[in-house]
């Protein structure tokens, strides 16, 4: 359910030795950018930074995974519907309303 | 589901004539619905939401210019009423989210991952744990950033119709999503919602 740009989050953690510290550098540029990037918003020129960032930063490439998949739920969680005796129902009262108000 | 509003020409609903109410409520009473249960969460307030949007539509039609899609101009009608009912029954007002909120302090907190993987997201969503944990995630936005990302996320709807709505410029709308986006993710993936098949126990808010 990830967009073919951001379809690598199964990759696990690299040792430790490649880890580096968030919050900083390219990992917040990349958080403020992320649903512009999900969105494709950005220049193609920034997209293919943070594509580079993204395959030597596992952290920032999780992240990213599961903000895609949180918009993508988002986008596909069902609304109900209402029955046709409701839609009755609340029509009459509008009007109803209208009348008296 | 990812459903765009209909596509109709601009145009000013006829409502001064004895069924132009009608034609307007039944062309857009489940497209109200809908953003009014999202909204809301639950179907007694969506269902008052709904009869407030459409009394007020009623009563204002001869604002009505005709220069937003009429889709656009109940979306707004909706959005107000929603905030003017919520002051209501809350009375305090909500606090921003900032992005620095967000920024993960561990590894750990990076690398919290929800439990999607493999599946697509109609599977995904049968897992009852999971979808009641998005529902209350988007239930406990503030209100603002809740209609930015109903609006954008769940209606299907532009940042400059979203703008128009929110009457936000297109970055404040953004800015708004970004926010809702991030703590809806943290909220998901902080749970530690379990993989396990409840295909059976499909529903909505259940």
């Amino acid at each position: 359910m990830t967009k073919k740009k951001t379809a690598a989050p199964k990759k696990r953690a690299q040792p430790s030795s490649q880890r580096h510290t968030h919050g900083q550098g390219h990992c917040m540029d990349l958080l403020r950018q992320l649903s512009a990037y999900i969105d494709d918003e950005l220049p193609s020129d920034i997209c293919r930074e943070i594509r580079r960032h993204l395959g030597a930063c596992p952290n920032c490439e999780v992240f990213i995974a599961s903000l895609q998949q949180t918009v993508t739920l988002c986008r596909h969680r069902p609304a109900p519907q209402l029955t046709s005796v409701d839609r009755m129902n609340m029509r009459r009262a509008i009007l109803d309303a209208v009348n008296v108000r | 589901m990812r459903v765009p509003a209909p596509k109709i020409p601009p145009q000013r609903p006829a409502m001064q004539e004895p069924d132009g109410f009608d034609r307007l409520y039944r062309d857009h009473v489940d497209l109200i619905y809908r953003y009014a249960y999202r909204l809301c969460g639950e179907a007694e307030a969506a269902k008052d939401l709904v009869q407030e949007t459409f009394l007020n539509a009623y009563r204002g039609l001869k604002d009505f210019r005709g220069e937003a899609r009429v889709s656009t101009w109940l979306y707004t009608i909706a959005s107000r009423a929603c905030i003017r009912m919520r002051r209501k029954r809350k009375g305090e007002p909500e606090h921003a989210l900032s992005l620095e909120e967000f920024v993960p302090t561990s590894e750990g907190e990076f690398r919290l991952q929800i439990p999607v993987d493999g599946l697509s997201p109609e599977e995904a969503l049968q897992n009852k744990e999971l979808r009641q944990a998005l529902d209350q995630a988007i239930d406990k936005l503030p209100e603002k950033h809740r209609m930015a990302l109903v609006l954008r996320d769940m209606e299907g709807l532009s940042a400059k119709e979203v703008g128009t709505i929110m009457g936000l410029n297109e970055r404040a709308v953004k800015s708004r999503l970004h926010r809702a986006r991030l703590f809806v993710r943290r909220e998901l993936s902080a749970r530690g919602i379990t993989h396990h098949d409840d295909h059976k126990s499909g529903g909505l808010r259940s």
